[in-house]
This record gives structure tokens, C-alpha cells and sequence, in this order.
């Protein structure tokens, strides 16, 4: 579940945490076990394997960062086990280097052609615009196809319609409703990546509709207005403190300083507490072929990592961010567990099952992964 | 020994196989036990880098897969052909090798920030095309006016007059003077200020005009942001300030989900490290125009003493926690001088036309008794009136004798 783990990311929203659906939600199986992520990466390991690679990737400029990649994911996903097994990270450099070049490519080309015609960066704009949820589905599937437990792999199917429908096609109706309906677009788009995620032969399930999404939202953004609404006018200040002749030195621009930090302060709570909240929401409805996952994190302890984590990484020149990093993971990975009734014996590979056999070859065509 | 306890997984179903893996000979690995019994040659088997202490996957070319915890034996058994892994997992046990990329990071880290940010902005912003700059421009103006309470000026017409033409004398001789203009505010949130804004623009509030009781000062300020237009400083310390967020964000990104707070508290350090050297140019340019316009640069001090001196006292008056001792502040004002005696030097005749120039002192041209004991040298001078106080440049006529002027300077040090 490693790459359900990063499938739903430190996203903006959510408050206080939804109470976990007890047992009534799971199959009424008779003795159902909590199977607990155990996540056992150390800080000091990982900072040997960070730092040598960020070092070779400056060495390599660049190159190297896909290896760094595979590296580090192999870590975490070697780190995590579930029922005493831990997951793998099965992915080749290569395909990821080949993705961080188109990515660079069209994000240069991006700047580049602002240099010269207005006209054409708008046209790579909409190109990158009308790439995005193809984009999107190749980074799925190819996460997906290079996660596996247990010896049978991941799956992301492919649905490019669908995956257009939900992240490009509701983006209208999205600007028409002024933002309205985002909680309801997230919920969609979230359960599209749920739904089309297969684990060997057994389906992912969402048992969540979209506009469940809205409660964790509306709070976030009722706490997130009357904030922003206090601290909006002082904001401007940073504007007026570069450039003046006095420029940085004066009060008015400590007052600036002091008040967008504050303003950002309560940006941040928010946000830890929108994260957890919608990390628990989703988790807490996906079955997995009768298997269910149980999400507890909490927005006060996520809030307190992220506040240290920070604190750490800007007091150590960024050489904690491993860190950081590791007890991310580790407290993620202490609020999951698998309700299972079973022992995990049992379930089949797709080729095994017959289920959709056809779409695991296409895969390989544009086998990259975007996303730096 | 040769034979190891690993996990077994045929790649079919989730079975777990509990097996011993056996070297049969130098070629051929035998899997037996819980129903398993395969044996393949070794080099038709693919064994995952060594990482850390991670579990190592053998794979069976079928997807079959052994996991067993990381031994030695493993890469005898099974050879790892990737040799780019192989070295990178020897760095990473190495403590050299961790010492020396932690250096290496570093280093260009550091450099990145200090060098390579500023030079790929400054690259960028003399391509930035004059009409988006000039937007820019009108954007931030339009933004103080709303949120800021600048208000149209009430300084009279013929003041601004008067004070347009000073600047349009300052900037006649520059590359881009036609793209210059003054504009005057009245914004008391702010005080007494001025602010050069992209695309040529300076804002001149009313408390700053009215601040100044000699047009030298004005000048002096003026000059300074006329250094900033000419050296871009307003566009290229957004672009700096912009590069610095996303490399920061680049970096950080994953780890606390908020890069904003992570990523705003360094730029602003460095966006106050960037502007600093930005005074620093804008001032050296201020004294240089000033010197050719003939004033001396010391009216540039003059400005800093009394900006200084009004917001010390606003600041005491609201309350507010001060820096009350800003070294960079009194490092410019002693440049200003150190560049008006210079200036003094090659123009003794204009002597009379430098701030807190006292005729009485610097001169022995007194009425009676002198107040000015600081400047004890001509206290005992045979003076006449000369009715001239600090600050005041048009101080009477007379014989220019230049040997006091050092000390009253010095003395304007104490503020």
C-alpha cells in the first residue's frame, strides 16, 4: 500500500478526523485480523543513502537523479512490511530518466518560448494542459505496475476517457460554480485513481461518494477565510518593503514580516488538519476485494510533525530532511492497518484470474514516469 | 554454508512458501521446502541491488521470486551485474564518502544561493520585454493605491513642479531616462518614503517631501532610486525571490506538505541578503550622480539621518519592538560622507553647499558667542554674523577657509 500512501498526497485540505467506520462497514466475516503497517527505516541509514545520491546527482547534473530515485523508493517501500512481508519497488532508472527529461524539456521549452512569442508558451500551456490527465494516468499505472507484495503486482488500468472527463472536463463546471464544486471534483478524481487501481486479481473499491468530501473542506475553509480575511491587507506590505529606500530595515517592513508569517501559521494548521482528515477519509473507504483499510492519523500529531520537520530541515540546511522524512513515513505507517480475515494465502495474480489480461503489455509503450 | 531460509513466492498467487535455498554447485540453486521443489541455474537469476539492510529479491525468470534478509553469501551466489549500484551501495556504507557528499552538498548548496540565483535571475531580467515590466509596474501601484492608502498627492502643483524638475535635471544624462517618471503619494501608512518601482516609476510620498527642509536631500533620495531603475533591481529581486521559492519547494516539497512556510522564511532572509547589496549599488549610483550634478554626496547622509531619526521616534511612539541599532544603516551614512569629503576635496568652492555646513564654525564669521562648543577649534575666533544654522546649505558668502569642515562633519557622527 506504499504507493496508495503517496497516490494521495500531502494535499491541501481537511480538519478534525471523521470517526472511523467501526465494525459495521466490513464484511461481516467472523473473526476479521488488524493487520498493522510496520515501517521499520532508521534516520541515520537513509541520510547515508540521501546524501551520496543527491551528491552524485549534482556530480551527474541531473542524471543521476533517477537512480536516487529508484534508491530511495526502494527504501521506503523495502522498510514497509504488512503480515511480515515487506512491499518492493521494482522500477528501472531508465524510464524515470527518460520521464525527467520530457518533463525538463517541456518545462524549458515553456520558458524558453516566453523569451520570444507570447503566442507559442500560450500554446504550450494548453498542450501541457491537454497532457496533464494523460500524464497523470502514466504516473498511476507506472507506480502501480513496479509496486508489488507478495510476489503479485500493482495495476493501474488505464481509462484515458475517464481520466480526461474528471481532470479536464470538470475543471469547467468547476470555474462556472467559482469553486464550489471543488470538494465535489476532488472526491471524483479520487475515486477514479481508487477505482482503477487492482492489487493481482482483487479490485480496489471506493465506497465513498463525492460530495462526502465537502465537510472536511467547508471547515477548512471557513477557518482558512476568517484568517485570511484578518492578515490579507497586511500581505501587501512585502511589496511595499522591497524597493524603498530604506528597504527592509524599518518597522513597517518587521510588521509585514510578522504578519504573513502569522497569516502562513494558520495556513499551515489548517492545512495539516485538512491532510489528515482527507488521508482518513479516503483510506477508511477502500475495500480491497473484501479487505478493508483503517487509517487513524491524527491532524494535532500531524501538524506537530510537519511544525518540527520544518523547524529541523531550515535549522540544519536542509541535511535533516531525511529525517524528516522517515518519521513521516513511520507515523503514516503506525495509523494504517489492513482488516482482513484471512492470511493472505490466497489471492491470485491477474493472468491467473483472466481478470483483463489485455492492458498489462500497452503499459510498457510509454513506460515513464512523470513527475520530478 | 551453503544454504540459506528465505520466503517463497511463485508470482501466481500469494502464497507464502517457507523455503531453504541450497547451492547445489557453482550453477545450480535448488528452492525446497512447503511444497516447493525447483532448481535453476544461477546466472539465469536476477538479484535485486544490495540497499541498506532492504530485503534482497531474487527473480526466477517466470516471476517467481525468493526474498531473503541481506547476507553476504547472496552476491556470492548471485553476482550483481549492475556494477553503477554496486559502487553507489559501497559510497553509501563509507563514511568518506558520506563525509564528502555531505561537503559537496554544501558547498553547492551555498553557492547555488549566493551565486548561481542572482546570476540566472540578472540573466533573465535583462530579457524581461520593457511592456511586462511596465505592467508589472502599473500592478504594484495600483496595489499600493488600494491596499496601502496612497492617496493623490496634496503637495501644491507648483511644489511638484518644482520638484519634477529637479528630477527630470537628475536623470537627463541616464540610458533610460525617457522611461522614467515621478509620481507623488500621499501615504501616511507608510511615512516618509520612496519607492522605485519596475518599469521606471518613482513613488515620492508627501511625507517624505515634506520631511526635507532642502532640496538636496530630495535629490539625494531621488538619486537612490534612480539607481535602483537603472540597475533593475525591483525586477530582478522578484525574479531572485521567485528562484529561491522553487528551488526550496523542489527540495522540501514532500516533507511537510506546506512548502509556503518552509520555503518563506529563507527567501525573506535572503531576499533582505540580495537587497542589501542592491542599497549598496543604488547608493553608490546616487553619490556618483550626485557628484556630477554637483552636490555632494554627504546630502545623501543627510536624508538617511533624518529618515532614520523620524521613524526611531514613530517607533517608540507606537510602541513597537526596534532594531535601534541597524549597523547597515550607519555603514551607508558613513559611506555618504566618506564620498562627500572626497567630493569636497576635488570642489573645495563648494564648500558652503555641503549639509550642516556652519559658517560661524568652519568659517570664524560669527555673531557673538558661539553655542556650537563641539567645534572647539574656532571657538575663539573673531566672527561676524553669519545667521546660518545646520542644515541649511545657503549659507552666507565669504572667504572659504575649509578647516573646520572636517569636524563638523565628524560631529554629525554622534546622531
Amino acid at each position: 500500500m506504499e504507493e496508495q500512501l503517496d497516490a494521495v498526497p500531502p494535499l491541501p485540505p481537511a480538519l478534525p478526523e471523521p470517526p472511523v467506520p467501526a465494525g459495521p462497514g466490513l464484511p461481516s466475516v467472523p473473526s476479521v485480523f488488524e493487520h498493522r503497517f510496520v515501517f521499520d527505516g532508521r534516520a541515520d541509514e537513509y541520510f547515508r543513502i540521501w546524501i551520496v545520491n543527491l551528491a552524485l546527482t549534482l556530480l551527474s547534473l541531473g542524471i543521476f537523479s533517477a537512480w536516487a530515485k529508484v534508491r530511495s523508493e526502494r527504501y521506503f517501500y523495502g522498510s514497509t512490511r504488512l503480515a511480515g512481508v515487506p512491499f518492493e519497488y521494482t522500477a528501472k532508472p531508465l524510464p524515470i530518466l527518460k520521464g525527467r527529461i520530457i518533463a525538463v524539456s517541456l518545462f524549458s521549452a515553456y520558458i524558453v518560448a516566453g523569451q520570444y512569442s507570447l503566442f507559442m508558451q500560450l500554446g504550450l500551456a494548453l498542450l501541457i494542459a491537454v497532457l496533464t490527465p494523460w500524464l497523470i494516468v502514466r504516473g498511476a499505472a507506472f507506480r502501480a505496475r513496479y509496486s508489488s507484495w507478495r510476489g503479485l503486482n500493482f495495476r493501474f488500468i488505464p481509462d484515458y476517457g475517464e481520466a480526461y472527463i474528471r481532470f479536464l472536463v470538470l475543471g469547467l463546471p468547476l470555474i462556472l460554480s467559482l469553486g464550489l464544486l471543488y470538494p465535489w471534483v476532488k472526491g471524483k478524481q479520487k475515486a477514479f485513481i481508487v477505482e482503477n487501481h487492482r492489487f493481482g486479481g482483487s479490485w480496489f473499491k471506493f465506497l465513498l461518494s463525492p460530495g462526502q468530501f465537502y465537510p472536511p473542506y467547508l471547515i477548512a475553509w471557513g477557518v482558512l477565510s476568517a484568517w485570511m480575511f484578518v492578515f490579507s491587507m497586511l500581505m501587501f506590505g512585502v511589496i511595499m518593503a522591497s524597493g524603498s529606500v530604506r528597504s527592509g530595515e524599518g518597522p513597517a517592513g518587521l510588521l509585514v514580516f510578522g504578519m504573513t508569517a502569522f497569516m502562513y501559521l494558520g495556513y499551515f494548521v489548517v492545512l495539516a488538519f485538512l491532510a489528515a482528515a482527507i488521508a482518513n477519509l479516503i483510506y477508511n473507504h477502500i475495500d480491497i476485494g473484501g479487505r478493508r483499510l483503517r487509517s487513524t492519523l491524527k491532524g494535532r500529531q500531524l501538524l506537530w510533525i510537519y511544525a518540527s520537520n520544518t523547524i529541523a530541515i531550515l535549522g540544519s540546511a536542509g541535511l535533516l530532511i531525511p529525517w524528516a522524512k522517515i518519521r513521516l513515513a513511520q507515523y503514516r505507517a503506525d495509523c494504517l492497518c489492513l482488516l482482513a480475515a484471512d492470511d493472505f494465502n490466497d489471492m491470485l495474480a491477474e493472468r491467473a484470474t483472466g481478470v483483463d489480461a489485455t492492458a498489462a503489455e500497452v503499459d510498457g509503450l510509454f513506460d515513464i514516469d512523470i513527475g520530478l | 554454508m551453503n544454504a540459506f531460509k528465505a520466503h517463497y513466492f511463485d508470482g501466481q498467487s500469494s502464497r507464502l512458501h517457507e523455503v531453504e535455498v541450497q547451492r547445489l554447485d557453482v550453477h545450480t540453486i535448488r528452492v525446497l521446502g512447503d511444497g516447493i521443489d525447483r532448481s535453476a541455474v544461477a546466472s539465469s537469476l536476477r538479484i535485486s541491488p544490495r540497499l541498506a539492510r532492504i530485503t534482497r529479491t531474487i527473480e526466477f525468470s517466470d516471476g517467481a521470486r525468493i526474498l531473503a534478509s541481506d547476507h553476504p553469501l547472496l552476491d556470492q551466489w548471485f553476482p550483481q551485474e549492475d556494477r553503477l549500484q554496486r559502487m553507489v551501495d559501497r559510497l553509501e556504507r563509507h563514511a568518506h564518502a558520506v563525509a564528502a557528499s555531505i561537503v559537496l552538498c554544501l558547498v553547492v548548496g551555498i553557492a547555488t544561493f549566493a551565486w548561481g540565483v542572482p546570476w540566472l535571475a540578472d540573466r533573465i531580467a535583462t530579457r524581461v520585454p520593457p511592456g511586462i515590466e511596465e505592467k508589472l509596474g502599473s500592478e504594484v501601484l495600483g496595489q499600493l493605491d488600494e491596499y496601502f492608502g496612497f492617496a493623490p498627492s496634496g503637495v501644491s502643483q507648483a511644489r511638484q513642479d518644482e520638484l519634477s524638475a529637479r528630477f527630470d535635471m537628475l536623470r537627463a544624462d541616464m540610458p533610460d531616462a525617457r522611461d522614467y517618471q515621478l509620481v507623488f503619494r500621499d501615504a501616511a501608512s507608510i511615512g516618509p518614503n520612496a519607492l522605485a518601482i519596475p518599469g521606471g516609476t518613482i513613488v515620492v510620498t508627501d511625507q517624505l517631501t515634506g520631511l526635507f527642509d532642502n532640496d538636496r536631500e530630495f535629490d539625494a533620495v531621488v538619486a537612490h532610486e534612480l539607481g535602483h531603475q537603472q540597475h533593475r533591481h525591483a525586477l530582478r529581486q522578484t525574479l531572485r525571490s521567485s528562484f529561491v521559492l522553487v528551488i526550496a519547494a523542489l527540495f522540501t516539497g514532500d516533507v511537510s506538505s506546506a512548502s509556503a512556510i518552509v520555503v518563506g522564511v529563507p527567501a525573506f532572509l535572503l531576499q533582505n541578503h540580495y537587497s542589501r547589496g542592491f542599497e549598496e549599488e543604488a547608493d553608490a549610483f546616487a553619490f556618483a550622480t550626485l557628484a556630477a550634478h554637483g552636490t555632494s554626496p554627504a546630502w545623501f547622509a543627510a536624508a538617511m539621518r533624518k529618515l532614520d531619526d523620524f521613524h526611531h521616534d514613530s517607533d517608540e511612539d507606537e510602541g513597537i519592538a526596534y532594531l535601534s541599532s541597524h549597523p547597515s544603516s550607519f555603514a551607508r551614512i558613513a559611506a555618504a560622507e566618506a564620498e562627500g569629503e572626497t567630493f569636497i576635496a576635488a570642489h573645495p568652492e563648494l564648500i558652503r553647499e555641503t549639509p550642516g555646513y556652519d559658517a560661524c564654525a568652519d568659517e570664524g564669521i560669527c555673531a557673538d558667542e558661539d553655542e556650537d562648543s563641539e567645534v572647539g577649534d574656532c571657538d575663539d575666533a573673531d566672527c561676524t554674523d553669519a545667521g546660518e544654522s545646520a542644515g541649511h546649505d545657503e549659507a552666507a558668502a565669504g572667504a572659504d577657509s575649509g578647516a573646520c569642515d572636517k569636524s563638523a562633519v565628524e560631529g554629525k557622527k554622534g546622531f
